[in-house]
Parts: structure tokens; sequence; C-alpha cells
């Protein structure tokens, strides 16, 4: 009875509905999270499953019947369709073809592959091939090996056969490979072996006319010819990453078995869901670096609206005492408020973290299935209860037991310092944070730990030690501080505060130092607020930076026009592009193939004065100096190359070393060696792949290889849209080349966890950081100054003008506001630069420096600023309203 | 530092009801809790207004010390000025509740409105320190409110009120919360002030042996204000 009546009490005051408020962000934001944990699981699923060509490449063994291992595929109930595929290899192609000036001339290229398709495996597996150009159908040939061999459609080509006559064949349409390293894998290889490079030189024929050609090659005997089984899966998996692969796994070690070790499963699925495992534990990683510490913030915040009563209810426990309540009691009732605010607050946070869902997510529910989302919701509710009776029930069952009746009346008190300042675990914190970061960046640290081919995945959750103590170090600190200047530096603070409490400010100083614990923890939870939305805002604006960079690097410029194997464009064409409304500037780049010894790299011709600033190089891209530097050594010497880091160790480069590359004549199409002299290291370069290539003089490579042909060009846009470019780019090329804009590229690139998902994650994140810097800064000052409107309505009595009382309330508005700001500040740009350090494995490339989101952070200031205003016209108003009331409360 | 009383118009009173009102509410939950009330009190004179609770005691002083507007009549300082110029100065408030404010010590607090009246720090400090010594409370100069008992807290609200060296002295119920040995030192601190400045006092109160150490006794009845012996105030 005693319970419902202080209930009624409760929330007939305005604190029990705020406390369920704040509990209810606390409970939004973490079911948010949860949300965008399990859906983003969910979707990585999916759109890895959706990325896969070839479910599963099935090899028949040698001895065995391809036809068994078609009925144990059909047999399985998972698989949806089947096709046999013929791999032979050629020991060389060669093809005799006219010049530009009509001369022939004959090419060859080293050993290849050729493959052989069932009539209908286009239809089964539409995404294997891309046509570019000629037939669709009959014989294909990549379109490296057509360059290689300056073929086309129509163009004959001998295929080499180990121990027999050559093969003469017709090429009906050139084609390419998407997923060449999936499709020519070694199925079998050991997982922890380097994976092989795709052939050089491919084509592909019907099925029919491969078994006529080659299956001679089968009796002699040599490992010369061999069958694989294609299978698409039905793709009906678990949401959850980690599950779909360790299904899919199963399903071909269970096929294996039955083959009895007459087939070995390439599992190209489950190789992609190995990949979205490791991304499904950088989105649970995520989740406790950016997600929990907004949800403890919000869950501190709850606590500090609770206690911002805590001397009133001290106050009135001891009325209750007096008149005979027990502890028990007391407890009893605390225990009661706690869990109604904590259901109240539930209710409130599940519904906004239901909206908040369906706006960032698009998601109606809480998770991708009913036992996830039934999860999470029993999850958040239980945290919305831990958190209020952390900060309803604990303190007053605390009081109730320790305090005397005397002094729990007391709201100021000279209390000693907190153990912990005494122990001065901030600075052990600190510098435990700083010890585990840089212990974990020892040693080739990894974050994630996703082994191709091991089921277990792990997370070197180690490396959260090192934000996590920070973050409370860092807070612990500024409470220490701002105590201490608020107690011993009364002189200094008066003096500051001279500008807003005129004559009374030392004695709006000396009120301060007397509250300093409650001013330190308004400041501590402002600067934890700031801080939790600068690491996020700069943690999201640095990933954007470099997935922009990495779309940059990709497509090389804002547009680019790759041209199509076979068409021979010069420079010149540039001018024409040039002209197209929206290019600001055209860079041609050549694009060769380049043996360094057996190994056959990509080779860009550049013009080392402009592209420079046409593709935008960052020094980040090179060795031994910045861009402009290393480019200068290009133009300074004509045979100056640049090579990779790689290339470098496995010849033993240094500096002026000659390298000699084969390079194929522009004019007799054969190899020739060209002489370049090694001039540094490219770790990266626009539109170059990850690993090795060369980069070298435009000008020396046409001169020496007698053609000035450019692989593409790349096209900065005058501020248009690079999508709205590349259409009209499209317009003018036609068929001729394929036009690509970075926009799309960036699309394309994301992996499942950066392209959708993390954008939604720091979209809720970024709202909730603004939603609790205005409740930490405006909220706490409110409710402190709220709690004191007799203080002020007993100096409104003795004759206070407004303005004097405001001296007393802008003066603890303004150390909240600039204490928090600062320490936030600081520890914000901190914990950014720990949390990109930490989260390494989410960046590619890892980024040189941070990129702050300055207009986020202004936005911040401007809500905190505007949250402090707020709270206090509103404490002034408040006390100017009814002093006499507030004068006849004791 | 010494107490300079401050120089009323001795002829003038200090301040003058006539009819008037006050209402709370509107309509039919409106409440009445002074009847046109006429009185008025005069430099050097001391007031008993003795009434039970709830009798409108509190709200006639709190319009006589400008805290409140009257609903009806009119409320003067004759003697002061108008009501911009009460306080700090001229009228000094002892409240029944703790007034002191928590976060300032007592000599911060007895300084606190010769601060806001503009008197620069040191000499407010002085001021305040001398006024604490007069009612021999300089030993709790540095202690907190919290830290002080019932007759101690109220105590230091009469150096407060004495440091402000003012015309009119309004105590509304300064011994509602005391035992009777601390309530009798608070009177007698009032009343010493009050003589030491030759201001008027007048202490709203429902005790009698308080009520007797005043020349003037009126009685507050249901919001209705009658006078029992003197012409200082008439119904």
């Amino acid at each position: 009875m005693l319970a419902l009546s202080w209930m009624q009490g409760l929330f007939a005051h305005r604190r029990g509905r705020l406390v369920a408020s704040s509990l209810g962000v606390a409970v939004a934001l973490l079911a948010s999270i949860g949300t965008f944990l399990s859906t983003s699981k969910a979707t990585m699923t999916s759109r890895s499953v959706a990325t896969v060509t070839i479910d599963w490449q099935v090899e028949a063994q040698p001895g065995t019947d391809p036809a068994t291992v078609s009925d144990a595929l059909r047999s399985t109930p998972s698989v949806v369709a089947t096709a046999p595929v013929g791999f032979a290899d050629t020991t060389g192609l060669t093809a005799t073809t006219a010049g530009v000036d009509g001369t022939k001339t004959t090419q060859s290229t080293g050993p290849g592959v050729i493959l052989g398709l069932p009539a209908d495996y286009r239809t089964l597996f539409p995404d294997v091939i891309r046509d570019l150009s000629g037939a669709t159908a009959g014989v294909l040939i990549a379109q490296q090996t057509a360059a290689n061999l300056h073929a086309g459609p129509g163009d004959t080509v001998t295929i080499g056969r180990a121990g027999l006559d050559p093969v003469i064949v017709r090429v009906d349409g050139v084609v390419d490979f998407p997923q060449a390293d999936s499709l020519f894998q070694q199925v079998g290889a050991p997982s922890a072996s380097q994976p092989q490079a795709p052939p050089d030189n491919v084509i592909a024929m019907p099925d029919t006319q491969w078994h006529i050609l080659f299956d001679p090659l089968t009796a002699t005997g040599a490992d010369q010819v061999r069958t694989q089984v294609h299978a698409r899966l039905y793709h009906a998996l678990p949401t959850d990453p980690v599950a779909a692969y360790d299904t899919v796994v199963r399903q071909a070690h269970n096929l294996e078995a039955r083959l009895h070790g007459g087939g070995v499963v390439g599992n190209n699925l489950g190789a992609t869901l190995a990949g979205a495992r490791a991304d499904a534990l950088y989105a649970q990683v995520l989740f406790l670096f950016l997600g929990l510490p907004g949800a403890i913030l919000a869950g501190l915040l709850t606590a500090a609206v609770a206690s911002a009563g805590a001397a009133r209810r001290r106050r009135d426990q001891a009325l209750l005492r007096t008149r005979g309540a027990t502890i028990a009691q007391l407890t009893r009732i605390a225990v009661t408020e706690a869990l109604i605010v904590g259901g109240i607050g539930s209710a409130l946070g599940l519904l906004g973290a239901l909206a908040v869902g369906r706006v960032a997510f698009g998601t109606v529910g809480f998770g991708g299935s009913l036992r996830t989302a039934a999860w999470w919701v029993a999850a958040a509710i239980v945290a919305g209860l831990a958190i209020a009776v952390a900060s309803i029930a604990a303190p007053a069952r605390r009081d109730a037991r320790a305090l005397t009746i005397a002094s729990a009346r007391r709201s100021v008190g000279r209390a000693r310092n907190p153990r912990w300042m005494r122990l001065g675990l901030d600075f052990w914190l600190i510098a435990i944070a700083l010890a585990v970061f840089w212990l974990t960046g020892q040693n080739g640290y990894k974050l994630v730990l996703a082994v191709e081919g091991v089921p277990t995945i792990s997370v070197s959750y180690w490396a959260f030690a090192g934000p996590a103590l920070l973050w409370v170090g860092a807070a612990l600190l500024t409470w220490r501080l701002t105590n201490v200047f608020l107690n011993r530096g009364r002189a200094p603070l008066g003096a500051l505060l001279r500008p807003v409490a005129g004559g009374l400010a030392d004695t709006v100083a000396a009120a301060m130092g007397r509250q300093r614990r409650l001013l330190a923890t308004g400041a501590v939870l402002v600067a934890l607020t700031v801080s939790f939305a600068t690491s996020t805002a700069v943690f999201n604006s640095t990933y954007h930076r470099q997935a922009a960079v990495d779309a940059a690097l990709t497509n090389g410029a804002d547009v680019r026009v790759t041209q199509s194997p076979g068409v021979v464009v010069g420079p010149d064409q540039g001018a024409a592009l040039a002209t197209i409304p929206g290019v600001k500037s055209v860079e041609a780049i050549q694009h060769r193939y380049a043996y360094v010894g057996n190994d056959l790299q990509d080779l860009f011709g550049v013009n080392p004065t402009t592209v420079v600033g046409a593709t935008k190089l960052v020094d980040g891209y090179f060795q031994g100096g910045t861009a402009v530097e290393v480019m200068g050594r290009l133009a300074a010497q004509p045979d100056a190359l640049l090579v990779s880091d790689e290339t470098v160790k496995d010849y033993q480069l240094s500096l002026g070393d000659p390298i000699k590359l084969r390079l194929q004549d522009g004019q007799t199409k054969q190899l020739v060696d060209v002489t370049f002299h090694y001039a540094g290291v490219a770790k990266e370069f626009p539109t170059a792949p990850h690993d090795s290539f060369l980069i070298a003089n435009a000008d020396y490579i046409a001169r020496t290889t007698g053609s000035n042909a450019v692989g593409s060009f790349l096209i900065t846009t005058s501020g248009s849209s690079p999508t709205d470019v590349a259409n009209r780019v499209r317009n003018q090329v036609g068929t001729t080349a394929a036009v690509t804009d970075i926009g799309s590229t960036q699309q394309v690139i994301g992996s499942s966890l950066t392209a959708v998902d993390l954008g939604g994650l720091t979209r809720v994140e970024l709202g909730f950081a603004l939603v609790l810097a205005a409740a930490s800064t405006g909220l706490v000052l409110w409710l402190g100054l709220a709690e004191r409107r007799r203080t002020f309505a007993i100096a409104a009595a003795l004759g206070a003008t407004t303005r004097q009382l405001g001296g007393f309330v802008w003066a603890e508005a303004a150390l909240i506001t600039v204490v928090g700001l600062a320490a936030g500040a600081i520890g914000g740009w901190a914990l950014s630069a720990m949390l990109v350090k930490v989260l390494t494995g989410v960046f590619d490339p890892p980024p040189d420096v941070l990129t702050v989101p300055w207009r986020y952070l202004g936005a911040l200031v401007i809500v905190a600023l505007a949250s402090v205003a707020a709270a206090a016209v509103a404490a002034l108003r408040a006390t100017r309203r009814a002093p006499i009331a507030l004068l006849r409360v004791t | 530092m010494t107490v300079v009383p401050p120089a009323a118009h001795a002829d003038h009173p200090l301040v003058e009801c006539h009819d008037v009102a006050r209402t709370f509410g509107s309509g039919i939950r409106a409440v009445v809790a002074v009847h046109a009330a006429t009185c008025r009190v005069e430099p050097g004179q001391t007031v008993a207004l003795v009434g039970a609770s709830g009798s409108g005691k509190s709200t006639l002083l709190n319009i006589m010390a400008g805290l409140d507007t009257p609903s009806k009549g009119s409320v003067t300082w004759p003697a002061i000025g108008d009501q911009t110029s009460l306080r700090p100065g001229p009228v000094g408030v002892v409240f029944q509740t703790p007034s002191l404010l928590p976060p300032l010590n007592v000599v911060e607090n007895v300084a606190l409105p010769l601060l806001l009246a503009g008197v620069n720090r040191t000499d407010a400090d002085q001021l305040a320190r001398d006024s604490l010594a007069r009612l021999g409370l300089a030993w709790l100069a540095e202690k907190l409110p919290e830290e002080l008992s019932g007759g101690q807290a109220q105590r230091a609200a009469v150096a407060r009120v004495l440091a402000g060296t003012p015309q009119l002295i309004l105590a509304d119920e300064p011994t509602g919360q005391l035992d009777h040995a601390a309530a009798a030192e608070v009177m007698g601190a009032l009343l010493a002030v009050t003589e030491l400045l030759g201001a008027g006092l007048l202490v709203s109160t429902h005790d009698d042996a308080i009520a007797d150490r005043l020349a003037t006794r009126w009685q507050m009845t249901d919001g209705r204000l009658q006078t029992e012996s003197d012409t200082a105030c008439l119904r």
C-alpha cells in the first residue's frame, strides 16, 4: 500500500516520467543495434550467396565416371541444377592474323585451358561468362587471350595438344570470365596453399566439339583432361552466415563421403560464406565498439536523471524513517519504483527501436527471424530493468542501510574524495589502455581471424580493452580534474566567472566548489557523450572516405572509359572526350601485359607530368617518396619503372637496376625485350590490381613497342554527377568501350558489411548521439538546477535580480558545457585514432589520417549549446514563477 | 565595520496596507487567504501577528515584504520607497523554513544580500562577520548550513538580516520548527537586531510566548485581521 502511494506520487512528478523516457532511449538504442546486428547478418548471407556464380565445382577424380558424380549431385536435396564441364590443358595457342597494314603475323601464347560446356550451361549458370563481342555461342575466346593472339571473331586459332596434333578452331566470340579465380581454381588444393592464378589463355567451346577434340587426350593417360560437375544449390540457408557456412560445408562433406573419394568439392558457396562470417564477426565487433558505448551512455544518463533527485529522495526516506518505515519497506518501494519505471521505459524504447529499425534498416521487426527478434526484445527489456534497478533501487537501498537519518537530510556535505580517486584508478586505466593498444598493434595483429576452410573463427576481444579502458579512464580523469579545479581553483574560477556573474562571481565560484561532485558528474556525462559522438562520426567519415578511396583506386577517376579488346585507340581520342559537357580533364593510361621473368604482370603507361593531378594520386600509394617526387623520377628518366614491393623482394632489386620486360610489339604482335630501370615502389595505383603491377612512361612504352594504344581514359568531372557524365560518355563511345563511374564502382566493390549495413548502424549511432548530447547537456543541467529551485527562490526572496540569478545558472551551464565539450573532443579524438587502428580490418585501404566530419560535429556543438541554453532559461523561468511556494517547501 | 542604522523617515510608516485582499485560484476553487486587511507598521514598532496555521499570516507578511502582490487593495512603503527598492536592503525577511543557501557557508550566506545590493566582496565579508559576531555566532562562520542545528540556522538567518541593516524586519514563523530554548534564542536575536537598527519588526507566530515579547499583537483569523490594543492597525 505504501509502495502504491509512493508510485502515484512519483508519476505525478516530472522526474519519474523523465527517468522512464531516458531509460527508453537506452533500451531503444540497445534494441536498434540488436536489430542492426541480426538484420545485417541476415543480409550478409543473402548478399554473399547472390554473388556466387557456381556454388559447387565437383571434380571427378581419375578413374571415376563423371556421370557418377552427376548422379550423386542430383540425389542431393539441396542441389537445383548440375552441368558437366570439361577442362583440357593446351600446350599453347597460335593465331595468324592480319595487322593494321594488312601484313599477316603469327602470334603464339603459352599453355592454357580449353573448356567444354554443355548447351544449357549458360542458362543454368548465366553469370559465369560475359559476352564482349561476336557470337554468344560456339567457340568463345577469353578477352586477354584474344588480345595476346590479336584474334577476334572469325579468326582461326590453333590449339596445341600434348602428344597429339594441334587442332584448329574458328573463333565465334570474345568473352570475359568475371570469376576466373574460382572457375579455374585447383579443386582439392590444401586450404593453406597460395591461391592459383587463373590461366592467361582460355577458350570455351560446346562440349560435343570439346569431346571430339580432347577425348583422345584421355587415351594418352596424362592428367591433361578433367571433368567437373558444376552445381547450383537451393539457397534457403540459415540467416546467420556462420550457421549458413556450417550447413554448406557439411553438405559438401556429405557429398564427398557419398562419392567415396570419387569426387572433390570446390565449395565456392562455402568460401564466400566464410568471408561473410568474418563480416558477421566484424558486425558483432562494430556492435560492441560503436553500439554498446551508446547504450551504456544512455544507461548512465538514466542513472544521472534518477540521481538528480537523490537528495530529495534521501530526505523523503529520512522522513519515512522518522515515521517508522523499515529498511525492508524502503527497499521494496525503491525496487517497485525501479521495475515500473524500467517496464515503462522498456516499452517506450522498443516502440522507438521499431521506428528506428524501419527508418534505418528498413525492417519491421527486431531481427532476421522470430527467434532472434524475441532474443533481442528480451535482452533489451532485461537491460532496461537492470539499468532501472541499478540507478534507482540500488542507491536507495544503499542510502537506507548506510546513512543516518540526520545525514540523509544533507545535500551538499564535505565528503571525502571517492576511493577510485584516492587510488588513482583513472591513471591506471589510461595506462593499461595505452599498453593494451600498443600490445595489440604488435606482431601482425588481426581483430577477426577467419581462416579459409577452418570452421571456427575468432575475434581478438582483448583489443576491446584498449578503447573501453581509455573511455572509462578519460571519463574518470575528467571527473578528477573538474573536481580538483572546482575545489582548489576558486580564485581563478571566480575571475573567469566575472563576465557572467559580476560582483557575485566569487560567491558563485564558492557555491560551485561545494557542488563540485554534481557538476563534475554533469561535465563527465557531456564529455562521454561528445567523445562517443565524435569517435563514431570520425570513424564513420574515415570509413566512407576510405571506401571512396577504394572506389577511386578501382575505377581510377570519376569516370573511366576502358577500351574493348581488339579496339586500338590512341591518346588523341581523349581530346574528343574532353569536349563532353561536365568533363574537366581526361588522362590516357596505357594498359599492357608484360612478363617479368615468367610472371605476367599488368603494365600501366602514364604521363608522369599530368597523372598526379588528374587521378588524385596520394602519397600513400608509393614508397620512398611522395606521389609528386616518384612521378618526378619517371618524368626525369624515360625508361624508369615502378614495381611492386613483392617484385623488389623476388628479384632483389636496388634503385637503378636494369629490368628486362617482355612486351608485345604493336606491329608484329611478338614479344620483344624492353629494358627499364627500377626507380621506385608503387603499392597502389588507380585501376591497378591489388597484387603485382608495373608503372612506366607511356611515351617510352609507345616508342619501344611501336604502339601508343590506350587501355583506358580516366575522366575527372567538373562538379557534375559522375553518373550523368558517364551516361554522356557512353552515348559518345557506344559499345567500343566500357564506361564506369565511381558511384556504381563503390556499390560493386563494397562487401556485405560495408555496402549497406554499416551505413544504417552509423545513421542510428549518429542520430542517438545527437539525442544523447541534447539530453546529457540540457537535461542533466536542468535537473540539477530544478533540484535547487528552492535555493534560487531564497536568493530571489533576498532580492536577487534575474540577472544575478542568471549568474548562478549560466556559470554552471558554462562549466558543464566547456569542460564537457573540451574533454569530449580530446577523448573523442583519442578514441577515434584508437578505434581506426583497432578496427583496421574494416578499412580497405587503411587510412593515413582521420577524416573529421566538421559539419556533424558543428551540429553536435550547436545541439549541445541550444540544449544548455534551453535548460538554463527554463530553470530561471521556473524559479521566477513561484518563489513563494518554493520557500514554503522544506 | 559597524552597523549603521538606516535613515528612515520617522514620521512615515514603514509599510501600510489598505483593504488588502489576496485570493488564490479562481471560480469555485478560489480561496481567499486575506480579507480586506488594513494596517501599518511604524519605525521602532514590534508587532506579533498571531493566528492559527492557514489563517493567512504568511500571505499578509509576504505582501508586506513585497514578495507577493495583493489581489485587491494597496500596499505602500512610505518611509522606504516603491516595491522594487525593498530587497535587498530596506526590508529584511526571515523565513519559517531553513533559508540559508546550502552550497554557501554561513558567512557567505550572511554576506549574500550585501553582494546582491552591490557592496564589494571585502566589505560584504567584513559586515557579515561583524553581524555574526554581534549575535555570538562568529564560530559558525565557516560552517555549511547542513552542519547547523535549526536554531543556529535561524540565528544565522537573523544575522543575515542584521548585515543588510533593514528598516523593516518581517519574520514568518521564525521559531515554528524550533524547541523552546532555541526559539527563545532566535527571538532574542531578532529583538536585539531590531533595537540596534531602530527598525520595525513584524513576527508571525502562533506561539503566545513569542507574541508576548512584542509590544503589539495583531490577530489573524480565517484571513481577517484584528487589532488588540493599539491604533497601529485599523479594521
